[in-house]
């Protein structure tokens, strides 16, 4: 026993010092997991509230920039339903869901951004109060943003395209074949890489990359960017291709966190499918 | 108790800085200083080692907390508070520290400065930058980013102890 304890006596730097590692690693490799609920992040009230009293005074230097890009969508927009005034081509909706919306699009203004780390976060001021939850996809005007990891009241952390960790289904828009997205190189924030391109598709520098949609994360069609340049693995019969990203992730003010209502519909189904069973149990 | 409310606030200082300016102060993915373990550099020189360690654990999970970085930050600093009493015995001037020195330029000079916080910062780096890219591929990349935020981190530390703490 004494032996113990004057082991403790003599070492007791070090065992604290190798104790508090162990947590701190616990930490890392814990919070790798998707849905790790984690309460030192971002989306908290003292890391939101200090971004956003920053934000508030630097969002003034972006506003030029910011109305130039509202501008240019709305033109966008304004062109698509000139375009679209026949509705016959919509998919029928039912009674609640007259033309067939598959998607809400909730507004948020981003308080904080990075673009130079090897993982890169956002952090938005709105949180599950305005709809938002972990797992839905974010757009800008003009492209990809990210997806949200994490989500309080009030504040929400998206994690960026910029993310070792990102993985997005895209598509060619004029052929449809589709690979996978993401960030590998990670130090460029313009360029990202297009994986699993079978060479049969013919690629040609400037075509233009969206999202497909296969996941419910991002409705398709969304702009990701332009091809950049490609280079062929013979071996495995793909492309690896670089893409320059149609997000200027330097100036992102405002996105669109997407929710896909039948993602949600189903959801909630699943939910009180759930809670009847526990009921029933009870 | 006021060497205490000195602490307090050049902690506070350091970590504002750090989420507010340092962070937004883009220099391209081979720069990514990270000044805020200045405050704990300049903790005073005859503090209990242990009670620095605890100071930096705490002091890194705020700075993971801002930066998303879960526990990596918390790490490199404990790491970088485990090794400090080393380095403050290795750059020990002839005869020891005087009694009431601190870890500032004005006290120590600029060489002993120099030494002492670019070792412990680039040691704080290195386990940062590696956990951060979680692999040993692309080591030299790495490696190189370590050093060159490190310098950017010394450079920034040696300026804002000279506009900031010229009398501490």
């Amino acid at each position: 026993m004494y032996g113990i304890i004057a082991f403790f006596r003599r070492f007791y730097f070090s065992l604290l010092f190798i104790a508090l590692e162990i947590i701190s690693i616990a930490f890392v490799v814990t919070n790798n997991y998707y849905h790790e609920a984690g309460y030192f992040n971002s989306s908290n009230r003292i890391a939101g509230t200090v971004y956003g009293a920053y934000s508030g005074v630097t969002s003034y230097f972006s506003l030029q920039n910011v109305n130039h890009q509202l501008a240019e969508e709305n033109a966008q927009l304004l062109n698509t339903v000139s375009k679209t005034k026949d509705t016959s081509t919509y998919k029928k909706g039912t009674l609640t869901n007259p033309f067939g919306q598959q998607y809400n699009f909730i507004l948020a203004e981003v308080v904080d951004n990075s673009t130079n780390l090897p993982n890169n976060y956002l952090t938005l001021r709105a949180g599950s109060e305005e709809g938002i939850g972990e797992g839905m996809g974010v757009i800008s005007p003009t492209g990809i943003v990210g997806i949200v990891v994490k989500v309080s009241s009030r504040y929400s952390v998206v994690m960026s395209l910029l993310h070792q960790k990102t993985l997005v289904s895209a598509m060619f828009k004029k052929s449809g074949t589709f690979g996978s997205l993401s960030w590998s190189d990670n130090k460029d924030y313009r360029f990202a890489t297009l994986n699993q391109i079978p060479m049969s598709e013919k690629v040609k520098q400037g075509d233009t990359i969206v999202t497909s949609g296969f996941s419910t994360v991002f409705p398709k069609g969304i702009m990701v960017g332009t091809v950049d340049n490609f280079k062929a693995i013979p071996e495995l019969y793909f492309y690896t291709i670089r893409v320059k990203l149609s997000t200027d992730f330097k100036n992102i003010r405002y996105v669109y966190v997407v929710s896909s209502i039948e993602k949600t519909e189903k959801d909630s189904l699943e939910r009180a499918t759930q809670n009847a069973l526990n009921d029933k149990v009870k | 108790m006021i060497e205490l409310g000195k602490n307090i606030l050049r902690f506070s200082f350091f970590i504002l800085l750090q989420v507010t300016i340092i962070r937004h102060l883009d220099m391209g993915a081979y720069f990514n200083p990270f000044l805020f373990v200045g405050a704990i550099l300049m903790l005073p020189i005859r503090i209990n080692k242990t009670l620095v360690l605890i100071i930096a654990f705490a002091t890194g999970l705020i700075i993971d907390m801002f930066y998303n970085t879960m526990g990596m930050n918390a790490a490199a600093c404990t790491f970088m508070a485990f090794c400090r009493p080393r380095a403050l015995r290795v750059f020990a001037p002839a005869g020891d520290y005087n009694a009431d020195a601190s870890a500032t330029v004005n006290s120590m000079g600029i060489r002993w400065m120099i030494s002492y916080a670019g070792t412990l910062i680039f040691i704080h780096h290195f386990v940062l930058f590696y956990l951060e890219t979680f692999s040993l591929h692309g080591f030299f990349t790495t490696l190189l980013k370590v050093v060159l935020s490190g310098i950017a981190t010394l450079i920034l530390f040696l300026i804002t102890q000279s506009l900031f703490f010229r009398n501490l």
